[in-house]
């Protein structure tokens, strides 16, 4: 499931809550945990109310192993 | 969804300088319309509200840090924090002028200090208030 870019003030859709959930059902904690952010800063990034960095991205992308694009996407403001 | 520990200090700060400094406040302001005007009479009154603040910050603090867990601010925070600093500066900016209009005007140093006195804290009050309002509606 993405996240809805309408209720959205970034304009980038993530699809963090299905890879989570397809990653054994890892909690927002242990993604949290491993990219070095805490839990709420997880929770409003999957949400659509945060940016998060390029640095922070990328370490997401890399904890489910899989390209940047595959998690984000660009769907404008 | 749960408050993180750096949000619970913006409560905790904005909470401790409602009261103590809202206390202060209202005690220098009955103190200048009573006609003090020396402005030496106010200072143990100053000290005992930061001596307050500190406490009530303090115990706030311990209270935010006993109620969850306690992580270091990570980028979100300092953005917020960022964000609600440039957009609360301009209070502080306007304090600093009409200091300055006051001191043209040759008004009393009471009056300027407690100009900027007020205007830092109506500052601090904006930047807080921004800083919860973007924790809850994102950045």
């Amino acid at each position: 499931m993405k996240s809805d870019p309408a209720s959205s003030p970034t304009g980038i859709r993530n699809n963090i809550r299905t890879l989570r959930f397809m990653a054994s059902e890892m909690t927002q904690q242990d993604l949290a945990d491993r990219i070095g952010v805490s839990r709420q800063t997880l929770n409003a990034i999957e949400g659509g109310k945060y940016s998060p960095s390029l640095e922070v991205a990328f370490k997401i992308a890399l904890a489910f192993n899989k390209p940047l694009s595959e998690v984000f996407e660009y769907v404008g403001s | 969804m749960s408050s993180s520990f750096e949000e619970k200090s913006v409560w905790v700060q904005l909470v401790s300088l409602l009261i103590v400094l809202g206390g202060y406040s209202i005690g220098s302001g009955t103190m200048l319309a009573n006609g003090v005007m020396l402005l030496v009479p106010y200072i143990p009154v100053f000290a005992v509200a930061v001596v307050v603040l500190l406490l009530v910050m303090a115990f706030g603090y311990i209270a935010a840090a006993l109620s969850g867990k306690r992580e270091k601010p990570d980028e979100r925070d300092r953005q917020i924090s960022w964000r609600a600093e440039s957009n609360s500066s301009w209070v502080l900016a306007s304090g600093v002028f009409f200091a300055l209009c006051a001191l043209i005007l040759q008004l009393q140093p009471v009056w300027m200090a407690h100009l900027l006195l007020l205007f830092w804290f109506a500052s601090e009050l904006v930047k807080l208030i921004l800083q919860a309002v973007y924790y809850r509606r994102g950045v």
